[in-house]
């Protein structure tokens, strides 16, 4: 099904507020430090949108805010794990549905590489799960990487993205 | 008289020479699976469908794998030798093949097979589809010369090509149901684990219970990069049966 949006970058950010991943999925490399930079000013806003909002049990958090050219989603999953992505801003009329869909996706990816029993060799017993895929070298995430490209893949149709 | 004489004096009534196994006792039972020992591929298949449909408890797939994953994983943290965590694999496998046989027959009602090849396809269209619901893909070597010495005992007599010492058969499984979730670290992949080595326990195990003593190990897995998974599972000789010792 192709969509008007295009999926500029994906962030996992743990309860503890520490990056998990920060994936660029446009072919600007310079950009990579730019979506640290608008990952962590999320942040600050997802705080503020879960301390303002009454319903605890709400995922979705929608628009964010947007900045020169990108629209800033959020998503916080029941573990508390923080989903933000960035989609370039277009005059298109982006759906809520079509975005939480792309956060489902991204969460499963996430779930599925968590599932992995060999993470649990290589951190201390008493390790937070969402902290199970930043210990360890580059190889532990590989796996969560190729499922988020999949994803990331899938939603711009691009076929390309370099790792 | 012991437990298994009118069973015998029932098998000498149908014709039969000699002392038939117990596991024959579903056919005797419906009366006309005595004489028709060689089931067709089509026949397998429908099996294979109709126990895993009709006759199986069932269990999430993914609780089954992630416990199958933190067993592996414990091992490993406990023996810290891959090469060892290979045989505690097989050798739990073993055990669990030694008493799945028994269940396996009785569900599916099958008789004796005729030969090796036999073997080979009830496995895997059969077996592996009741108990994982995967059908792997079945190749079987050339028959290799006959050795006198691997016939087997009873009156029936399989054909002599595919059931000298050395046959075998490889299972290329398409997709492994233990291994959903797996990623090999480095580590695992320079000390040569197969991590689902129990299955070629199971196969062993189960084959030793009926007479076969059969060598199983991988040949390729995907975890480790290759294309196919592959087990392969080759006859080293028929066992003897033998009467229980103490009885009669």
């Amino acid at each position: 099904m192709p969509t008007p949006m295009r999926l500029n970058a994906a962030a996992f950010i743990s309860p503890q507020n520490h990056p998990i991943l920060v994936r660029n999925f446009t072919s600007v490399k310079q950009d990579d430090l730019k979506y640290h930079y608008v990952a962590h000013t999320s942040l600050d806003v997802i705080e503020e949108r879960l301390a303002a909002s009454s319903k605890q049990n709400e995922c979705y958090l929608g628009l964010l805010y947007s900045m020169e050219d990108l629209a800033v989603y959020g998503f916080v999953t029941p573990m508390r794990l923080r989903i933000v992505i960035a989609l370039a801003l277009s005059d298109a009329v982006v759906r809520d549905a079509d975005v939480v869909l792309i956060f489902k996706a991204l969460h499963s990816a996430y779930c599925r590489s968590l599932a992995n029993p060999f993470l649990r060799l290589y951190t201390p017993t008493d390790a937070d799960p969402a902290t199970l895929l930043t210990f360890g070298g580059a190889d532990r995430f590989k796996a969560f990487k190729q499922h988020v490209d999949e994803v990331g893949k899938a939603v711009t149709g691009n076929t390309e993205i370099k790792a | 008289m012991t437990w298994w004489s009118p069973l015998q004096s029932a098998c000498q009534a149908e014709g039969h020479q000699g002392y038939e196994p117990w596991w024959l006792v579903p056919d005797l039972v419906t009366r006309n699976g005595c004489h028709t020992f060689m089931a067709s591929l089509k026949q397998h298949k429908a099996i294979g469908e109709d126990l895993w449909k009709g006759r199986t408890d069932k269990i999430n797939a993914e609780l089954f794998a992630l416990t199958y994953g933190a067993l592996v994983v414990q091992l490993i943290q406990d023996y810290e030798d891959y090469a060892e965590v290979n045989t505690q694999l097989e050798k739990m496998g073993y055990n669990i093949g030694c008493r799945i046989v028994e269940d396996f027959l009785a569900r599916s009602g099958l008789g004796r097979c005729n030969d090796f090849r036999e073997v080979g396809e009830v496995v895997a269209k059969v077996g592996f589809k009741a108990f994982l619901n995967i059908t792997p893909t079945v190749t079987h070597s050339a028959p290799a010369a006959p050795v006198p010495s691997s016939r087997p005992p009873s009156g029936l007599n399989p054909a002599a090509s595919s059931t000298s010492a050395g046959t075998y058969f490889t299972l290329a499984l398409d997709d492994n149901p233990l291994a959903e979730f797996v990623e090999l670290p480095d580590e695992a992949l320079e000390g040569g684990l197969w991590f689902s080595n129990v299955l070629c326990g199971v196969l062993r195990g189960a084959l030793e219970m009926i007479q076969m003593q059969v060598e199983v190990y991988f040949i390729s897995d995907v975890l480790k990069g290759d294309e196919t998974t592959e087990i392969r599972v080759k006859l080293v000789k028929y066992l003897e049966e033998e009467v229980p010792v103490g009885d009669d």
